[in-house]
């Protein structure tokens, strides 16, 4: 009687497959965050978006009400906004990355990123 | 239909042309520029995923030129309308709204080539300096700005169908 099974301590066959590595179980939520934060998400929906409907959507809206069916301006109002969209994008891409910076910057080591950015 | 010899029956014919040669030649620049600067974003995100945001730049470019073509085509395609009593399509709009479709397609090609050859390799340089970003920059935009000359053109060609 040198060794004995305790059993009211051990574990069922259901039990045991809590948790096998990395996988959770079945009754656990699973990690579905994607790697890419949400507001990175939802700014390039956003643009993504605007650069569909923005520029066709200003020249249906403008051609009869704005420029009273001159349909040349509402075309030229059009690829300005197209740019528009594009300017913006510039710019919050640039304020993405700055703010990356600041915080020691996210993903990359921040050891290569100093030198890069140097 | 009255047809004279300023007005013939195969003239809305080569207006369309212009309609077609403007959404496909500048879909195809901008089919070329997405696809050659998402390879260039694809070999830049497996490295450096943070300048993924900043390496999309090229692709809305593209979009833009895709943009410019469909302006254009709904502007020619609001001149034409089916041949009736009172419509008088005659063979000069026809050939000008073909001036129109091939300078903005074409120009969106030559645009959209410079676009995508500029954004892949582009790119693959600012993984490897951050200072090529300001110059990458600003050849895209001047390769884009080839597109919009185009437009512009192609707008104060379609002013004339008016008067």
């Amino acid at each position: 009687m040198a060794t004995r099974r305790i059993v009211s301590q051990e574990k069922t066959l259901l039990e045991k497959d809590d948790s096998i590595g990395s996988s959770p179980a079945a009754n656990e939520k699973s990690s579905i965050a994607p790697a890419v934060p949400t507001s990175v998400i939802m700014k390039l929906l956003a643009f993504t978006l605007g650069m569909i409907v923005i520029p066709i959507g200003s020249y249906f809206v403008t051609v009869d009400t704005v420029f009273k069916g001159n349909s040349t301006y509402a075309g030229a109002l059009a690829a300005i906004m197209a740019n528009v969209v594009l300017i913006g994008y510039i710019f919050v891409a640039m304020a993405e990355d700055q703010s990356e910076q600041q915080q020691g910057g996210g993903g990359a080591p921040s050891s290569t990123e100093g030198k890069k950015d140097r | 239909m009255n047809e004279s010899e300023f007005s013939p029956k195969f003239a809305p014919f080569i207006g369309m042309g212009g309609i077609a040669a403007a959404m496909i030649f500048g879909c195809m620049g901008a089919a070329y520029g997405t696809a050659k600067s998402g390879i260039g974003i694809a070999g830049v995100g497996t490295f450096r995923p943070d300048l993924i945001m900043k390496c999309l730049i090229p692709v809305v470019m593209s979009g833009i030129i895709a943009v410019y073509s469909l302006v254009i085509s709904v502007l020619i395609a609001q001149d034409l309308a089916p041949p009736g009593q009172g419509s008088n399509y005659s063979l000069f709009n026809g050939f000008m709204h073909l001036a129109c479709g091939l300078s903005v397609g074409l120009t969106g090609l030559a645009a959209g080539y410079c676009i995508g050859i500029v954004g892949d390799k582009g790119v693959r340089s600012y993984m490897l300096q951050s200072r090529v970003f300001v110059g990458m920059v600003l050849i895209l935009i001047f390769g884009e700005v080839l597109g919009l000359y185009g437009l512009i053109v192609a707008l104060i060609l379609n002013t004339k169908s008016k008067g």
